[in-house]
Parts: structure tokens; C-alpha cells; sequence
């Protein structure tokens, strides 16, 4: 009995670690995905952004499946002195 | 349908060439269609009839067409806008169509409506004409037009690329937490789910098949110059030009050749053939002023075509 909760104390541990790294690795990979996303975006803004812009239809034909992508560009805008701050805190560097 | 471009500087006898070309295809019994791409048309002039935007019959094989890049600027423009519109309704208040006249002049227009109107008759026309003889803008935007299917290829791919990455983090993601809907909107981690990369795979399509068929085994690039200096320059560049876009130049032209411009005439060949012109020159010689009847000219043209 005494053992048979220890073991699932021990499952209980290597889950939570496993779900925390699990996070932790998810956490990170978001802000891969939302810096990717912010960046195609932008590229695709190049007269907005003042490097050379692709095709102008190309933006045309794209911009409406967008939004996110829209979203993440304007929360990047806003927060981009964060970001440094934001992956310290996702490497767990304080 | 084998595509004939007649490039070459300005006044060097494109328009004349490309029109007795294209006549004396039709006299040989092909069914040809002769299009002037060139702002400043002269198609309609050299046969004697008024054209316009639609294409014409000037005899029963051969078919006379002038773009008018305006127009197709301002179609250009107007589809473009019409695809934001139908999603974001409110633009219509906007009333664009107040803009259109100045949208058309905004940087690269012209050349995106020129190639819109060229994929239009490649796609339109290929089973109805055994060829298609250009006369073509003003070089740089002949370049530039030429040039966009790659480089639309080229953002195209880099787009794709970058997407696929985007589409991995979200499956990773995915995998890690179960589901991944920042903010509660589900995105896409599969490509056959994501309407932005299926967008892009039919662009490359599209762009791909016109790209294939600039640079392909049917389309011939040829180049038309005069024995003089100027000419010479410009010829240099735009071979190089069109070397760099991989299109195949296929002829050159040396027109408007007397017993007096000989000496020059074969320096200039001898230059060109060296910055990589091809070998095949044909020599047509100043036909007198009273000689010149329209698309009508005695020398023979179509060889390097057939
Ligand atoms: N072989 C020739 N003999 C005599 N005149 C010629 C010859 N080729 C062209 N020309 C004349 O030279 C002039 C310019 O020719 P053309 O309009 O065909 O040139 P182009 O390259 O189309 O010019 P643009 O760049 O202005 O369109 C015309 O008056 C034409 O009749
Ligand atoms: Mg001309």
C-alpha cells in the first residue's frame, strides 16, 4: 500500500516534470511561431516597412487570410522592447 | 503557338519589322496574331487601321491587337481592390474608384498590367494562332515585364518556405499542448488547412506555366539594332538583360543597312556577337524612303521563325 503510493508519487513528479518542460519547450515554440509570423507579415508590408516589396498582388491575393498574422505584427509593434525580456523569461535567464 | 518578342532601342524598326514579320507568316498561310505592347502604338498605323483593345481581323489569318496599357493598368488596379473589398466591406465607402486614375501611375503598375494582359492572350489565344508576334515597350519596362514572373517565383518560394516553418512551430506546438488557439481562434498547422500557403502554391503554379513558356523551346526573343553606336550600347544591355532572365534570344536583326554603314555595321555585329548575341544576324538592308508601304517589305523575315 505504502509502496504502491510511493510509485505514484514518483509518476506523479516525472509527469509534472514532463508537463513543465512540455510547456516550457511549447512556450518557446510559440514565440518562434509568432516572431516567423510577424516576419512574413512584414515582408509582405515591404512598402510599409521600406524594404523591397514583393509583387504587390501577392500582398493582395494573401492579405485576407491574415488576421492573425495582423494581430501578432500590432502586439509585436507594441511590445517589441518585451521581446528580449520575453525570451529571457522563456530560457528561464533572470 | 510560337511567341515572337521584337525588342530592341527605340526607333531601331521593331514596329516595322514585327508587322511585316507577322504579315508575311500570314502571307505563308499561318494563322497569326500580331499584338503591340508598346504605349506609343504604331501597329494601327503601319496596316492602316484604327485598333484598339480588342483584337481585329485584318485578313482571314491574321489578327491585329494594340494593349492599351492605361486600361489594363486601371483593370489591374481595380481587381486588386476589388479582392480587399469583398473582404473588408467597409473600403467600398472609400469610393476607390476616385483613385483609380492615380493608383494606375503608383510604381510597377505598368509592367503588372502589361504582364496581366500578356498571360491573358497566352492563355486565351494558344490554340487559336500558330503565333503570336509582339511588338514591345520601351526596354526597361520590356525587362521589367519580363522579369516578373521570376521574381514573383522568387518571393513566391521565399513566402512558401517561410509558411511551411510557421505551419512546423504550430504542429510542434500542437503535439506539445494538445491544441494550439492562441487567443481561442484554432490556426492552421496543416498545410492542406492553411488558406495562405494554398493561395501561394497557386500562385507558383500560375506563375510557374508563364515562366516556362518565356523561357521555353517555343518563345523567341529577337533583337533588332542599327548599325550605329547608340544602338549598339542599348543592344548590349538589354542581351544581357534578357541573358540574366534565362529568356532565349533567338534572332537578331541588323536593319537599315546601306553600302555607306557597312564597316560600322560589321564592327557592331562583331561587338555584339562578342557580348553574347546570337549568331544568327539577319541583315536588312535601308529600303528607300517611297520603298516603305506600311508592313510590306520585299526582304524576306520569317526564316529564323519557322
Ligand atoms: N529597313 C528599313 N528601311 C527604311 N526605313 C525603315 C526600316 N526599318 C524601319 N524604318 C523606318 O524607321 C522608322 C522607325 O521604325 P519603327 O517605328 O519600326 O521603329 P520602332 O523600333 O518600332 O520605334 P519605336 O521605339 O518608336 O516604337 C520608321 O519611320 C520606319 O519606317
Ligand atoms: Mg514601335
Amino acid at each position: 500500500m505504502k509502496r504502491h503510493g510511493f510509485v505514484n508519487w514518483i509518476k506523479h513528479i516525472l509527469s509534472t516534470i514532463d508537463t513543465s518542460h512540455r510547456e516550457q519547450a511549447a512556450g518557446l515554440t510559440e514565440f518562434e511561431a509568432r516572431e516567423l509570423e510577424n516576419i512574413f507579415v512584414l515582408l509582405l508590408m515591404g512598402s510599409f516597412t521600406g524594404i523591397p516589396a514583393p509583387p504587390s498582388f501577392i500582398a493582395a491575393e494573401l492579405l485576407p487570410h491574415l488576421q492573425h498574422e495582423i494581430k501578432v505584427l500590432k502586439f509585436r509593434a507594441e511590445n517589441a522592447s518585451d521581446s528580449l525580456a520575453e525570451m529571457a523569461g522563456l530560457l528561464g535567464i533572470d | 503557338m510560337k511567341v515572337l518578342f521584337f525588342t530592341g532601342k527605340g526607333g531601331v524598326g521593331k514596329s516595322t519589322l514585327s508587322a511585316a514579320t507577322a504579315w508575311q507568316l500570314s502571307q505563308t498561310g499561318y494563322c497569326v496574331l500580331a499584338v503591340s505592347f508598346d504605349p506609343a502604338h504604331n501597329l494601327g498605323d503601319i496596316f492602316g487601321v484604327k485598333l484598339t483593345h480588342k483584337k481585329k481581323k485584318f485578313t482571314k489569318n491574321l489578327y491585329l491587337q494594340e494593349i492599351d496599357l492605361e486600361t489594363a493598368a486601371s483593370e489591374y488596379v481595380r481587381t486588386n481592390v476589388s479582392l480587399l473589398t469583398e473582404v473588408y466591406g467597409y473600403l467600398q465607402s472609400f469610393n476607390m474608384d476616385k483613385y483609380f486614375k492615380v493608383l494606375r501611375f503608383s510604381p510597377g503598375i505598368e509592367e503588372y498590367a502589361a504582364l496581366t494582359a500578356l498571360e491573358k492572350i497566352l492563355k486565351n489565344e494558344v490554340s487559336k494562332y500558330d503565333y503570336l508576334v509582339i511588338d514591345t515597350p520601351p526596354t526597361g519596362l520590356t525587362l521589367r515585364m519580363l522579369a516578373l514572373p521570376r521574381i514573383t517565383l522568387t518571393w513566391v518560394d521565399q513566402l512558401i518556405r517561410l509558411r511551411k516553418e510557421i505551419l512546423n512551430k504550430r504542429y510542434t506546438i500542437h503535439n506539445l499542448k494538445g491544441k494550439y488557439e492562441p487567443r481561442g481562434v484554432q490556426l492552421a498547422y496543416k498545410e492542406e488547412d492553411d488558406p495562405v500557403i494554398r493561395k501561394l502554391f497557386q500562385l507558383r503554379e500560375k506563375y510557374s506555366e508563364v515562366n516556362d513558356i518565356l523561357q521555353g523551346e517555343k518563345n523567341s526573343v529577337a533583337i533588332v539594332f542599327n548599325p550605329d553606336y547608340l544602338s549598339l550600347r542599348e543592344s548590349e544591355r538589354l542581351i544581357k538583360g534578357l541573358k540574366d532572365l534565362q529568356f532565349p534570344l533567338r534572332v537578331a536583326f541588323n536593319n537599315k543597312l546601306t553600302d555607306e554603314n557597312n564597316e560600322i555595321a560589321l564592327e557592331v555585329e562583331a561587338k555584339l556577337l562578342s557580348a553574347g548575341c546570337p549568331k544568327r544576324i539577319e541583315r536588312v538592308p535601308l529600303i528607300p524612303h517611297k520603298g516603305i508601304s506600311g508592313y510590306m517589305i520585299e526582304h524576306n523575315l520569317t526564316a529564323s521563325f519557322l
